[in-house]
């Protein structure tokens, strides 16, 4: 078997995407949540989809800003993830393809490598960044020189230029805004505008994900939500989920005074895309750094100058936040108005930007020489931990 | 004629106005309510677990891995660090750049745009005790009334 498939785990801060090569990943949320209704039992993973009432969940994340902290909930979600419950593996038949993110702290590194070898004993392992696996993808797709890879997921959005397949470390450029930010954002706001809703950050997740979107013409777009009546084609209301007769709440156009509703809901307005501009205007909430067009362009301007073009070319987008309606559209426009006038500017949405990472691990496992990039369990016991910091090239 | 004097003069003085390192301590504070988790406290940190309670997924057969696994809290300890240690760390194992410090974004070189701190529409007053932005009087009546110096660090 250890030819034909490989394990892929895309270990992303808010949910791992995970599974064999020869199937279809799972998207399972890697956090331990607790609910207020249900005093028995924690939820790890992807459990949570049992529960009754997701109201007031708790969290329990093993990520911190992005980095792999606390151990205790990575190996408790780790052991569910490999069980038969969720999608079962045998480390010892097939190989394991990692992801970490980039500028991965050492001893985050050493940790990861033995908790493979030693606890799950695993016999061939590729530790690797997900824009790797991403612009591997691309490339094998478009067969381009240089690609430029925009990864926004949960705890920052990481801007990393590749020429012939290599990662330009120079120029890659992290802006600490994930999605992370945006719920606890909007979280704040609705809680001090109509409805405290702190607690609520699994519903209010899910409110973003239904009700936000990015402008194209931010002002404009102030403008018309300053309107009454029928010029404000933005408002709308947001049902809040009960979880006795409603489990996921919805947008829907706003409650007209005489209706009457069993739910309660939230009336969006200018939330609806001052939140995601929180990506294109950091400072829009006091963190002083580029948004994601100003530091695209950045981190061109510091590759070698022949490569630019390409790489203005070649700009590949994918992660959660990169799902918000006009996404791609307005990277493109920004950064089409900010590059030299002869260039051209290509920007490609993935098509499943969740999981884009994972499928390029797909990809890499048919390369000819992917057991080249691979650590052995021999290999390891036989040279240590030094071995790894060689071969993978994070 | 001291009567006509107006009001907002007369008490100049009195209003208690924030240094900009109180405000800008304010600001940190707020980006950093941003990375919170949770805003609650656990819902079972009052609940004494019994591991007698059997859970819906025990069977009831004994598990027969041949090595035994270690638990959770093994890597707890094993590999306890903190996200400000990790950083410090890095900061000397890769002290040249590029490396986790360096590859933040800096500055944008477009100028900040401000918003009312209470309806999120364009803003173009200061509040002159705590320095929040404001767009109307409605607005700045509301923040008075709210936040405006309520929770002073």
């Amino acid at each position: 078997m250890s030819d034909s498939s490989c394990y892929i785990l895309d270990n992303g801060a808010y949910t791992a995407k995970v599974g064999f090569s020869t199937l279809e990943p799972k998207i399972v949320p890697n956090c331990i949540m607790k609910a207020k209704s249900e005093r028995r039992r924690p939820f790890i993973g992807s459990q949570i989809d049992e529960c009754r009432d997701a109201s007031g969940l708790f969290y329990i994340l093993p990520f911190q800003k992005g980095f792999l902290i606390n151990w205790d909930t990575q190996k408790t979600v780790w052991d569910y993830m490999f069980s038969k419950e969720c999608c079962p593996v045998n480390f010892n038949e097939v190989p394991l393809i990692i992801t970490e993110p980039l500028f991965n702290f050492s001893s985050i590194q050493e940790a990861m490598t033995e908790i493979f070898f030693e606890e799950y004993e695993c016999q061939t392992l590729l530790r690797t960044n997900a824009t790797d696996l991403a612009e591997y993808k691309h490339r094998k797709g478009n067969n381009n020189e240089c690609t430029l890879v925009v990864d926004s997921g949960y705890s920052f959005t990481y801007i990393v230029p590749y020429i012939k397949g290599k990662k330009h470390k120079e120029g890659i450029i992290r802006i600490d805004i994930g999605g992370k930010v945006l719920t606890n954002h909007l979280k704040e706001i609705i809680s001090y505008r109509q409805l405290n809703v702190l607690d609520e950050t699994y519903v209010i997740n899910q409110a973003k994900e239904d009700s936000c979107f990015v402008s194209q013409d931010f002002m404009k777009d102030m403008e018309i939500a300053k309107g009454r009546g029928e010029k404000n084609t933005i408002v709308r209301d947001y049902v809040l989920p009960d979880y006795t007769s409603l489990r996921r709440g919805y947008l829907r156009a706003p409650l007209q005074p005489q209706e009457e509703l069993e739910q309660q809901t939230l009336r969006l307005n200018n939330e609806r895309f001052t939140i995601p501009e929180l990506l294109f205007h950091p400072s829009d909430v006091g963190i002083p750094q580029m948004g994601i067009p100003e530091a695209i362009m950045h981190s061109i301007n510091s590759c070698p100058e022949d490569h630019m073009e390409s790489l203005l070319a070649n700009i590949v987008l994918y992660g959660g936040n990169t799902l918000f309606p006009g996404f791609r559209d307005r990277v493109y426009s920004d950064v089409r108005s900010f590059a030299l006038d002869h260039f051209d500017v290509n920007v490609t949405l993935a098509d499943s930007p969740l999981t884009y990472a994972w499928e390029g691990g797909k990809e890499i496992f048919r390369d000819s020489d992917f057991y080249s990039y691979c650590i052995t369990r021999e290999e390891y016991e036989e040279e240590g931990k030094a071995l790894a910091f060689e071969r993978f090239d994070i | 004629m001291s009567a006509r004097e107006s009001g907002r003069v007369k008490d100049g003085g009195k209003t208690r106005v924030l240094d900009d390192a109180a405000r800008k301590r304010r600001a940190r504070k707020a980006v950093e309510a941003l990375e919170q988790d949770n805003f609650h406290e656990d819902p079972h940190a009052d609940l004494v677990m019994s591991k007698k309670i059997p859970k819906f997924a025990d069977s009831n057969e004994k598990p027969t891995r041949k090595k035994k696994a270690r638990s959770a809290d093994y890597y707890k300890m094993r590999f306890r660090k903190s996200f400000a240690q990790l950083v410090e760390e890095d900061a000397n194992f890769r002290p040249e750049p590029p490396n986790y410090l360096s590859a933040q974004a800096p500055p944008s070189k477009f100028p900040e745009r401000h918003f009312c701190a209470i309806c999120g529409f364009l803003s173009k007053y200061t509040c002159i005790p705590c320095g929040a932005r404001y767009c109307s009087v409605r607005c700045l009546g509301t923040h008075l009334d709210t936040r405006c110096l309520k929770w002073t660090a």
